[in-house]
């Protein structure tokens, strides 16, 4: 009895040692002035690479490319500080010529390197040159197709001539989530081979400098520059936190016991279930919306992508069928447990996508009628986001919006309308038949579909896979859901799936302009079956319509209202086409403690960026915060 | 009889035969993923830009160039045996151009020292309560403690993991969450390096601890229980030979043999690395690297960790083998 009682009283003992030498996340910074944020690239390899220039070596979220680096132009996923368009490095918009085969860029006074060095149209130059002589940096490839020449005729112009027309070649040098960063002259025409220069420690550009690293990539700790005055972002005031932690906090239930523990002031994303465990116990916590659905709607639109190279996906009647064979209600309760931001058009439901095109394009949507064959029906249902809401009012109350504006802005408007009797119409016009409760190919060959879906590194889209072949299969198809996990880049590139979870509409999210994803949308780009198809055409459809829709829109300037009209013509073409069946914004659960900060980003009172913290555009985030 | 000499080169020549065969599976399974390091890159480098199609049937020609994947999978094959027999992996794909070896040579030092504690604590701790367990049979205390170990046994390893993640990380938060070490703090030899390493050890240490306890319990209780009744034993009883010294001497001693065999199979599996308990307490090593290789499709990462752990079994077994003659007469007799 003496032993056990010396043992608990030894093992108590320990406990309060341990309790008292207990430390918060850093061990020697001042929690007040230090901002703690997830990086979801997690633990990084190869930690001390800061040359970000090379492709895939080291982190990019971890900091560097939101605090250290800096470019051209920014366009906001939101509304923006100052509008949507921000003139960082550069003093103002580019000036193209006539026929767009030659750019100007003006360069703002007075930005220096973190090092003192001023930075200059040398370090453009430099910084393009080097992509046009080295191959395999991340953006010799964009320069090389495009670039003739560089010049610069004063340290504060840069000119570009380019191979060939190009309207939108400045889109290379502005941040949606990133974009070509400038690289330091001084540094590295001394470094050598540009490919094998780890950049440790990076000279930085942006308001920050980097303080320390965990070699072995768990945190990254940056320091705000004394000179911070001296960098584009202090136009907007002096960034709040003096030093800003990247850090890998490890899997969705980690990074909710740390923030529950302020630990973590930004979660970058959790599941459905961790932001309402956090939205339930912390008072201080909360997301892009105050209340469901939270998430904050990236400008990315997950859908069902065919891969309309295969005979079975060719008929527009068959793609629209199985479009009319989901409900999208029960998809958003099992991917998101309703926490979706659901989209009938190929534009996802956020940042100027709404205001540009869902709304103006509402009547147009009620008024759409698709000829079955047999009947002519109107299959848009413009209350489904209101009845996904009616349906989690009894169990989240007033968490749920009653206000029809905020309810199309946070569920989303409406979707098409489950119709069983119009998808077996538009199957039998396309020569299918329907044997006992299966359905079959012309052909003969029952009617199967393999629907991919990315498995646990995506569980979110996992389940609204799992939910669409289920509602398939109940109609008679033999769908089944095919888990790529690792693989589904290299299949998705190949060609390698009959339809796939995934995005092939990307867009800026603040400017109305289309070609951010479209561009590549041309059948000039659409690779032949069992060849890789380049990004962002996964579903591999060619359309003489839509071709000719991208050429109008490469002839036409950036800010043209023009662009706008031959976006919306985009939008009405994909609905009547349906070469992938949109479903929703791709949802970020950011979650934002506001212990030690305030001053966040969110949708009600300050959408002046996305929160969601490994975009670059996030820099403007660091001038907003204020110590609580 | 075969001389000991003979015994060691038959072992030695298993040995390379094993290892030989080993790493070749290694090669054959890596090269058969689907995953290629060429597209795991284009889409690492364009997955939120804005890219050109033109541009990315370039960068997809640099890239294949860069890193070596031109030629067919013979010169692959005969290039990675070349470099294996130079001790050189090459560089990873996924982080080009470090070289493999710098980054198993950044994780496995965290991967070795957590396991290496954890699995001689868990032998000693097992085999000293099951030892004692099997002896003294009418003890309660042992008898509880052998129900503890029994019962947390065969509970699945990421369950008490993620309790103890729960109870001493949220309910009672006074251990770490997550990391090797506190953030930023400089790697010294210095008391506040090591109290912070041991600090964070302690619940993935733990975690292992309480699973693997059981294994070693309940073979060193029925092992020893098996002895007790062995006539040696009794008749050291009847001769008045202390109880200490017969168990320590006389039944610990015989029944520790299988179980310093499965120590040292235990201690060359640590080159594999514990997968979920770094994944899941955040812990920097081997298993964190490996999973990230697979996933980004780095062939030159996956061989090199599975090489070296390859190696290392094969290693830890051939010791052992060639250990047991000198500790074992009847191993050499055979």
């Amino acid at each position: 009895m003496r032993t056990w009682r010396a043992m608990a009283l030894s093992l108590l003992a320990i406990c309060l040692v341990v309790e008292a030498r207990a430390q918060g996340p850093i061990s020697n910074l001042p929690r007040k002035e230090t901002l703690i944020v997830e990086n979801p690239e997690g633990t990084i390899k190869n930690a001390g690479w800061f040359n970000i220039w090379a492709i895939n070596a080291g982190g990019q979220s971890t900091g560097l490319h939101q605090l250290g680096m800096d470019t051209f132009w920014y366009i906001d996923p939101q509304k923006g500080l100052d509008g949507v368009w921000d003139n960082s490095l550069a003093a103002e918009k580019p000036i193209y010529n006539a026929d767009f085969t030659e750019m100007t860029v003006k360069l703002r006074k007075g930005i220096f390197w973190s090092d003192g060095v001023e930075f200059t149209a040398d370090d453009v130059v430099y910084t393009i040159e080097t992509h046009m002589k080295a191959n395999g940096l991340r953006w010799s490839a964009p320069v090389q197709v495009n670039v003739a020449q560089v010049l610069s005729p004063d340290p504060q112009t840069v000119v570009f001539k380019l191979k060939k027309p190009n309207s939108r070649f400045h889109a290379l040098f502005t941040v949606r989530w990133n974009a070509m960063w400038m690289m330091p002259k001084h540094v590295f025409e001394k470094a050598g081979d540009p490919l094998k220069f780890a950049f440790d420690p990076p000279v930085t550009l942006g308001p920050y400098t980097l303080n320390s690293y965990d070699p072995n990539g768990k945190w990254f700790i940056w320091q705000k520059r004394p000179d911070w005055q001296r960098t584009s972002v202090a136009r907007f005031g002096e960034p709040g936190p003096k030093y800003v932690a990247y850090i890998d906090p490890g899997p969705p239930d980690k990074r909710v016991i740390a923030q529950l523990n302020h630990e973590l002031d930004i979660i970058h994303d959790t599941s459905p279930e961790g932001m309402f465990t956090i939205a339930k116990q912390s008072q201080s916590s909360h997301g892009w919306f105050k209340g469901f659905p939270y998430a904050h709607p990236d400008p990315t639109l997950p859908a069902v992508v065919f891969n309309d190279e295969l005979d079975v996906f060719k008929n527009r009647d068959v793609r629209w069928a199985l479009a009319l064979l989901i409900d999208i209600k029960a998809v958003s309760m099992a991917s998101y447990r309703g926490a979706a931001t659901i989209s009938a058009i190929g534009v996802p439901p956020t940042g100027a996508g709404p205001e540009n095109y869902h709304s103006p394009l509402e009547s147009w949507l009620q008024s759409f009628e698709l000829d079955t064959g047999k009947q002519k029906i109107r299959p848009y249902d413009p209350t489904i986001g209101k009845q996904i809401a009616d349906m989690l009012r009894p169990s989240l109350k007033d968490q749920i919006p009653s206000d029809p504006a905020t309810i199309a802005k946070s569920f989303g408007r409406g979707w098409w309308k489950p119709n069983p009797q119009a998808a077996t119409e538009l199957l039998e016009r396309a020569g299918f038949s329907k044997k006992g409760d299966k359905w079959f190919l012309p052909d003969g060959k029952p009617f199967a579909i393999k629907l991919t879906v990315e498995g646990e590194g995506r569980p979110v889209m996992t389940r609204a896979g799992s939910m669409i072949a289920q509602q398939w299969r109940q109609f008679g198809i033999d769908a089944t859901t095919t888990v790529a996990q690792g693989s589904m880049f290299d299949r998705r590139a190949a060609g390698d799936f009959e339809a796939m979870i995934t995005w092939s509409v990307e867009t800026w999210g603040g400017h109305p302009d289309l070609s951010f994803f479209l561009d590549s949308w041309h059948s000039q780009f659409v690779a032949a079956p069992g060849k890789p198809q380049p990004p962002r055409n996964w579903q591999r459809w060619s359309n003489p319509e839509l071709d000719k829709l991208i050429e109008q829109i490469r002839q036409t300037a950036f800010d043209d209202p023009k662009g706008l009209e031959l976006g919306r013509e985009y939008v009405k073409l994909v609905v009547r086409e349906m070469p992938t069946i949109p479903l929703m914004s791709y949802n970020v659960f950011t979650v934002m403690d506001d212990t030690y900060w305030t001053g966040y980003p969110n949708a009600e009172t300050a959408p002046y960026t996305d929160p969601v913290p490994n975009w670059a555009n996030t820099k403007y985030m660091m001038v907003r915060l204020k110590p609580r | 009889m075969k001389t000991y000499p003979t015994y060691i080169l038959t072992r030695l020549g298993q040995f390379v035969l094993v290892v030989f065969i080993g790493i070749n599976i290694a090669f054959i399974v890596t090269h058969s993923t689907p995953i290629d390091p060429v597209e795991q890159s284009i889409a690492a480098a364009t997955q939120y830009g804005s890219t050109s199609p033109e541009a990315i049937a370039l960068m997809r020609q640099s890239l294949k160039e860069l890193y070596g994947l031109q030629g067919g999978l013979a010169d692959q094959y005969f290039a990675f045996w070349r470099r294996i027999l130079l001790g050189d992996f090459g560089p990873s794909l996924s982080a080009f151009p470090t070289p493999v070896s710098v980054l198993v040579g950044r994780a496995l030092p965290w991967t070795a020292g957590l396991l290496l504690s954890s699995t001689l604590l868990t032998w000693v701790l097992g085999n000293l309560l099951g030892g004692l367990a099997g002896y003294y049979r009418q003890s309660r205390a042992l008898r509880f403690a052998g129900i503890l170990a029994m019962a947390f046994h065969p509970i699945p390893y990421y369950v008490v993991a993620f309790v103890l993640l729960i109870v001493f990380g949220y309910l009672w938060p006074i251990l770490p969450l997550s990391g090797g070490y506190g953030m930023n703090m400089t790697r010294a030899l210095s008391w506040g390096f090591i109290g912070s390493v041991a600090l964070h050890s302690i619940l993935p240490v733990l975690s292992l601890a309480l699973v693997g306890l059981g294994g070693w319990f309940m073979g060193m209780r029925s092992l020893v229980s098996n002895i007790v009744t062995e006539d040696y034993v009794a008749y050291a009883e009847l001769g008045g030979v202390k109880r200490s010294r017969i168990l320590a001497s006389y039944v610990m001693r015989n029944a520790l043999v299988p179980q310093v065999t499965g120590l040292a199979m235990s201690l060359g599996a640590i080159f594999n690395g514990a997968i979920i308990t770094e994944q899941v307490f955040g812990y920097p090593g081997v298993g964190t690297l490996l999973v990230s290789a697979v996933y980004a499709g780095d062939y030159s990462l996956v061989l090199g960790i599975t090489t070296v752990s390859i190696v290392a079994v094969s290693l830890a077994v051939l010791l052992i083998d060639l250990c047991y003659p000198l500790i074992d007469p009847r191993v050499r007799a055979r």
